[in-house]
């Protein structure tokens, strides 16, 4: 996933405002976001000189297209299905005590994340501790990957 | 419904299938190895085979039968992917047949397992491990690939009775490998990289450290550091993989001595990490009717030794029969190419390398889904189960060893 | 120009997968007849990731696909545990006979010979 400068090196740099923001780095603060989307810049969209940055942009931008709301986004290739996300989880934990808890696969179906066919999946992500009015930074289904098959973006 | 997963030595209990006419269409809970040993019942299946020709199975069996009787020192190879059942019918027919009797962990995780199993290591159980460890090492084993669901059912994700806040408070998690598996990736400040076959030296530095003196390595003040954390620990917990095994074979009386020294402050036990779902049932099973692990000839009374491992009967022996292994894939080429000179009969429920080269191949059913019994898991807990495809046209392995015993 | 490597073998639960499901599949093949290199080594060696080696001990030898890893090894490469890398386990075993699988000293160099297929190692065990 590229960083927000990054992003930054791929606009315009001209600051001309037609995407209803004051500056092209507050674009690429906006993509990262999801606020804004690549066809959001008119310039890059139109100019043949910005073609090359638009198509970098939108390959770039596209695995947060996939993403779920809270920015959780699973490679099923990757996954291991080691269950280490399910276990961790706070969520699967508070809602799960006697199955996910202690390890067992989930035992209810408030658990948000399962194994199934040895790849995670997940369910019910309005539940995941990164979503609402009251998010925080969770990042336990991601530390405990092996593989990195679970990210945030 | 309900099934087990006989994928490793974990013997996950808490798998859930669904069929869709007759075939398995959705799982739950089986990690990417379980899943393949759960494909595997409808890919590469076992036909039986008789001097690379399809044959009838009665036939095979016979044909097998006569190949061991006709040996005058034949090789039982296997077991480990059999039930305690079947196993104990194998070794039957060890001792009907004079022959030698040896299984896989003759070449994996025998030395460790033995000292477990003599009393010179301590153990304990996963659920233990899950329950009450606070330090816990992974020593040249990289669950994370070999036994995915370790660290998520028993030893370092769930939360345990004395410890309920979890890994993130309530353990701390250590590697020590010579890369930074994916396992190591996850242990945060608890990696340690040696260097390969450099893990006896790192244990003689922690048993300096242990004594109070400067360990010889360079990050002195970490390895003291941790040694000073596993002094004080409540309950520790050190699973040796392959990585350790082979690094110091012949060597473990280090091991030994470490892990005596911090019994002597905290509470260490160790658990090998064996690989396939039952190879600790065999184990155990000849050591209690033997007293040695693997590697038992039957031949003159009992008699146990170098001779008697795979590695020396795949030239000494003149027939072998090999049950739930493909040694011809996991042998070193050169002995390989000797045990392909020799007889074999090939009881699997797949195809493989070794059945290529059989003279006989006898399908049997996979055990788990297709065939029921019981095993011991890589802590010795025993494990029962029944099959969750009973109508099938396979023979488990018991039933196919009983024949062969009856016509021998 | 060849390249002295020490290898150890390991395991992958991608490969470990497919072996279940297809031990004499290409897709076991292609997971299984690989080496990894340390980034450095591989600059040396002057080839890139796919690129085909043949890998020599003194006990046998395999053509394989190189394969790189963000992790510094120099001098140590890794091959997933398999009938590959088996071709050059020794056969000498010592005292403990438990051969030395994860302490394979081998030479590496690049080659245009195709990868060795499974079918030429079943056929060398008859030989």
């Amino acid at each position: 996933m590229l960083s927000v400068m990054e992003i930054y090196q791929l606009t315009p740099k001209t600051n001309c405002k037609k995407c209803g923001l004051p500056t092209c780095m507050a674009f690429a603060v906006a993509l990262l976001g999801k606020e804004k989307k690549v066809n959001d810049c008119p310039p890059l969209m139109e100019e043949a000189k910005y073609q090359a940055k638009r198509e970098k942009l939108m390959e770039a931008m596209a695995p947060i297209e996939g993403a779920s709301e809270t920015g959780l986004i699973i490679h099923e290739d990757k996954c291991y299905g080691c269950g280490n996300c399910v276990v961790a989880c706070p969520v699967n934990v508070a809602n799960d005590p006697k199955g996910s808890a202690l390890g067992f696969g989930p035992t209810n179906d408030k658990a948000i994340l399962i194994v199934e066919d040895g790849i995670v999946k997940c369910l019910n992500v309005e539940e995941c501790r990164r979503f609402g009015p009251n998010k925080i930074l969770c990042n336990a289904c991601t530390a405990t990957c092996p593989s990195k098959a679970i990210e945030f973006v | 419904m309900m099934a087990i997963c006989t994928g490793c030595s974990l013997l996950c209990e808490d798998i859930e299938v669904d069929f869709n006419e007759g075939k398995i269409s959705t799982t739950k809970n089986l990690c990417r190895k379980g899943l393949g040993r759960y494909r595997s019942m409808y890919t590469e299946r076992a036909i039986p085979r008789i001097d690379g020709r399809e044959a009838g199975l009665d036939d095979a069996i016979s044909r097998a039968a006569g190949l061991l009787k006709e040996a005058k020192r034949p090789l039982l190879f296997g077991w480990s992917n059999s039930t305690l059942e079947a196993q104990s019918a194998g070794l039957d027919l060890a001792q009907k047949l004079g022959a030698v009797i040896d299984d896989t962990s003759s070449f994996c995780q025998g030395e460790l397992l033995e000292m477990v199993l003599k009393g010179e290591l301590p153990s304990c159980t996963l659920d233990d491990v899950r329950n009450y460890a606070d330090m816990i090492f992974y020593w040249g084993s990289d669950p994370s690939n070999s036994h995915p669901r370790h660290m998520s059912r028993f030893s370092y994700y769930p939360r345990g009775e004395k410890r309920q806040r979890g890994y993130d408070e309530d353990r701390r998690a250590y590697a020590i490998d010579v890369r930074l598996s994916p396992t190591a990736s996850m242990m945060k400040e608890g990696f340690f990289k040696v260097a390969p076959g450099g893990d006896a030296s790192f244990m003689e530095s922690m048993l300096a450290a242990l004594g109070g003196k400067i360990p010889r390595l360079q990050d002195k003040k970490k390895v003291i550091a941790m040694v000073n954390a596993m002094k004080r620990a409540e309950f520790g917990a050190i699973f040796p993989g392959l990585g350790l095994a082979y690094s110091m074979k012949g060597r473990m009386d280090i091991l030994k001595r470490l892990v005596d020294g911090l019994n002597e402050t905290s509470k260490f036990s160790v658990i090998p990490m064996v690989g396939h779902f039952n190879m600790r049932g065999f184990n155990q099973m000849l050591f209690e009717k033997t007293g040695f692990i693997n590697r038992v000839s039957f031949a003159d009374g009992v008699e146990h030794g170098p001779e008697e491992s795979i590695i020396d009967a795949s030239k000494s022996c003149d027939a072998a029969l090999v049950i739930g292994s493909d040694p011809i894939s996991a042998l070193p080429g050169g002995l390989a190419r000797s045990l392909a000179k020799i007889p074999t009969i090939v009881i699997d429920p797949h195809r493989t390398l070794t059945s290529e080269l059989a003279q006989v191949t006898i399908p049997s059913a996979l055990s788990g889904m297709e065939a029921g019994g019981s095993a011991l898991r890589m802590d010795g807990v025993r494990i029962e189960f029944e099959p969750i495809v009973p109508e099938n046209d396979l023979l488990p392995d018991l039933e196919i060893l009983k024949r062969i015993a009856e016509a021998v | 120009m060849s390249l002295a490597l020490s290898i150890v073998t390991v395991r992958d639960i991608f490969q470990s997968e497919v072996q279940e499901v297809g031990r004499f599949s290409p897709e076991y093949q292609k997971m299984s007849a690989i080496i990894i290199l340390d980034k450095g080594d591989m600059l040396s060696m002057g080839i890139t990731e796919g690129g085909r080696l043949i890998v020599e001990s003194s006990s046998g030898s395999v053509v394989v696909a190189a394969k790189v890893d963000d992790q510094p090894h120099k001098g140590l490469a890794f091959m997933p545990n398999s009938p590959w890398s088996n071709q050059l386990v020794s056969e000498e075993t010592g005292e403990s006979r438990i051969p030395e699988y994860k302490s394979i000293q081998a030479e590496v160099s690049t080659t245009d010979a195709a990868i060795t297929d499974l079918s030429e190692i079943i056929a060398r065990m008859r030989e």
